[in-house]
């Protein structure tokens, strides 16, 4: 059923003060776009939506569901009530003063004598008495969000519809209500935020699209901000309405970087200094009974009439541990919109992860944490679909900090308890403190050989940027005189800059 | 206040009453002076509440910005928060400042030493005696016994900052500019 009255209502409220009237006003115009879309969901919807817009007022039927988008996902009855948390209740100062003025007023009619005065002043003492007779209500809502897509690939635009109806029995005279969208997901078209008003059992729906990013997104509880009619009080609610998509990508391979020579026993593609069956001359020896005759130096037996056997090197498989720092001060950017040095390592991670695995490698995955994340070394598909998980989705690696204290020798003596013996260790890190240079040093020493792989986060604008960007090189510098490898990639994607930085390596 | 309250409300209730009641009202009956009194006090205390709006610091509810992605910090943007605190022309932070200079001294060293190919030691001789540049105000920032330029020391003086900053802004300028030499 359509409500014209109701929707006259929000646009009124909408008019009055602040940011948030300016949002519902804004989402109301694009609504007017794709009201086709409602059309065929909701025939009421879409006749009051010629009125209302996309952020629509219905009064709500019995147990009529939400029928916007074919494929969204409800996550909370219509019916019961959304959990609620008060979270704050304020005067707002808006009436402060009327009663002073309203006496000022009577004081000056009594002074000279004068009866409109006094008049006017009894006017300054209703709206005094206006503003004090209210109280903010507390919502009683019922909020109900889909996404159009619970799996979206990175970069996917992702539609989110929240649905908030009025089952209390108190009318909402002014309603605010802005959405608690994930800190790691950045709102593309269209305010998070809606400002209307609600009569018991009305309805108010609005929609905005995120781009999909890496990790886990959890939704926030939704926060509703209601003030009493005269705007006197304003309290605010959080209501809980459980919604999450989590965004995996593909790992496609790439950065295809050369191993230390610390190796298994096992056959595989990283060239040793022993001598054995292989492809790569290595060295030659005296011929002892039972090597192969294809093996045997038949140049030098013609020449010197001895016979001698030619040894080639053996190419064997290492156990590779993929170490990304994550902690809070790994969270950095060149600029405060841009992707962090994380997101920049776990994407580098997930490349190596692949041509590691390819190569006949095994691989494990561990983050530089608070939280605990350890991923032991493996092979095999499951193992790549597991490590895929990891990466995409561990709470270690989120796309924003994780709450929770670094304990660094903790952490260390518990990541060489797991750490297999001939693990070699790939370090991604954004380098910017003496910590993640001192790990990778220790873990080295302990004879796990270390290469650091580090996305370049800094500038040169201010002096402090500046400085930091020479203590990140001088770390880089003594990294690589204390013999550990480093590569470091800033605007080159990271395959180019370990092709690049590869030709200078010896074995 | 009490006694001040109890009389506000005895007032309030004598004045119900006469209303109600018109021999009270004419007992009371006062005089033009009275009258004039009792308007001048409304006057002033109705002004003094309406100016109680002007100094009250409002403060609504606010959503913050959801449709925004939490921002990621600016790698040395807490350095330039430090620098700030202690470039205050006034005296003190003390060791605030000292440990910003030895920051800013290691650094240097470690440049001199590779631009010069010299050991570190030398180049920290080169930093602490100021012949590690050619720049005055980055030499003074290292030596205590050389002053800064007078120009810098004016305009330090004019814009209320300290020379310590400007020591540091041109140190820095100068390790860039070594740096950029030797790379």
């Amino acid at each position: 059923m359509s409500d014209p009255s109701g929707a006259a209502v929000a646009s009124e409220s909408s008019e009055s003060e602040q940011g948030g009237a300016e949002a519902g006003s804004a989402a109301r115009k694009k609504a007017d776009e794709s009201n086709a879309d409602e059309a065929n969901a909701d025939e009421s919807n879409a006749n009051d939506g010629v009125a209302t817009g996309q952020v629509s007022e219905t009064t709500v039927e019995g147990n009529e569901t939400p029928g916007e988008g074919g494929d969204s996902t409800a996550t909370a009855s219509t019916d019961a009530p959304t959990d609620r948390e008060r979270r704050r209740e304020v005067a707002t100062d808006r009436w402060l003063g009327i009663a002073g003025a309203a006496l000022a007023l009577v004081g000056l009619g009594v002074l000279v004598r004068q009866s409109s005065l006094l008049l006017a002043g009894a006017v300054g003492v209703g709206y005094a008495v206006y503003a004090r007779a209210g109280d903010a209500p507390t919502p009683t809502l019922s909020v109900t969000r889909s996404v159009s897509d619970e799996a979206p690939a990175p970069g996917d635009e992702v539609r989110v519809t929240v649905r908030a109806v009025n089952v209390g029995e108190t009318a909402l005279p002014d309603l605010r209500l802005s959405d608690g969208v994930p800190p790691g997901l950045a709102v593309v078209d269209g305010p998070a935020r809606v400002a209307t008003a609600l009569r018991p059992g009305t309805a108010v729906t609005f929609e905005y699209t995120v781009r999909a990013a890496r990790g886990d997104h959890e939704w926030e509880p939704l926060t509703a901000i209601t003030r009493d009619a005269a705007g006197a009080r304003e309290r605010s609610t959080a209501l809980d309405a459980p919604t999450s998509i989590a965004c995996t990508p593909e790992l496609t391979a790439g950065g295809d970087l050369p191993l230390r020579g610390l190796t298994t026993v096992n056959h595989g593609r990283v060239p040793t200094d022993v001598g054995g069956a292989g492809v790569e001359f290595h060295a030659t020896r005296e011929y002892r009974r039972g090597d192969p005759l294809k093996r045997i130096d038949w140049n030098r037996r013609a020449r010197t009439g001895e016979l001698s056997t030619v040894e080639l090197r053996e190419e064997r498989a290492a156990t590779v541990v993929l170490l990304v720092d994550a902690r809070e001060s790994a969270y950095v950017a060149a600029d405060p919109d841009a992707e962090t040095a994380v997101e920049a390592s776990v994407a580098a991670a997930g490349q190596a992860f692949s041509a590691l695995l390819d190569g006949g490698d095994r691989v494990g995955i561990a983050a530089l944490s608070p939280l605990d994340c350890w991923l032991p070394p493996g092979s095999g598909t499951v193992h790549a679909a597991r490590g895929r998980e990891t990466l995409a989705t561990d709470p270690a690696l989120a796309p924003t900090p994780s709450d929770g204290r670094f304990y660094r020798s903790l952490w260390l003596r518990r990541f060489r308890r797991r750490l297999p013996v001939d693990a070699q260790v790939l370090f991604f890190t954004p380098l910017v403190d003496d910590t993640a240079a001192t790990l990778a040093r220790r873990i080295d020493a302990h004879g796990h050989l270390v290469t650091v792989l580090s996305p370049d986060p800094t500038t040169t604008e201010t002096a402090g940027q500046r400085l930091t960007t020479f203590e990140r090189r001088q770390r880089l510098r003594s990294l690589r005189s204390a013999g550990i490898r480093a590569v470091e990639w800033g605007d080159d994607s990271f395959p180019v800059a370990v092709a690049a930085a590869t030709r200078r390596w010896s074995r | 206040m009490r006694p001040l309250a109890v009389a506000g409300v005895l007032a309030v209730a004598v004045g119900l009453l006469a209303a109600l009641d018109r021999g009270i009202a004419a007992a009371i009956s006062p005089t033009s002076a009275v009258v004039t009194l009792l308007g001048v006090l409304g006057l002033v205390q109705g002004v003094r509440y309406a100016n109680a709006r002007r100094d009250r610091r409002r403060l609504p509810t606010d959503p913050g910005e959801p449709e925004r992605r939490a921002p990621a910090a600016v790698p040395g943007s807490d350095l330039d928060e430090r620098i700030a605190r202690v470039a205050s022309a006034a005296p003190g932070s003390y060791r605030d400042r000292r440990d910003l200079r030895d920051r800013v001294r290691e650094v240097a060293v470690d440049a001199v030493t590779r631009d010069r190919n010299c050991s570190a030691a030398a180049a920290a001789a080169a930093v602490d005696d100021g012949t590690w540049t050619d720049d005055p105000a980055a030499a003074a920032f290292f030596d205590s016994r050389s002053t800064y330029p007078l120009r810098i020391r004016l305009s330090a003086g004019i814009r209320g900052r300290s020379n310590y900053w400007y020591g540091l802004r041109a140190a820095v300028d100068e390790i860039g500019r070594i740096q950029g030499g030797a790379a």
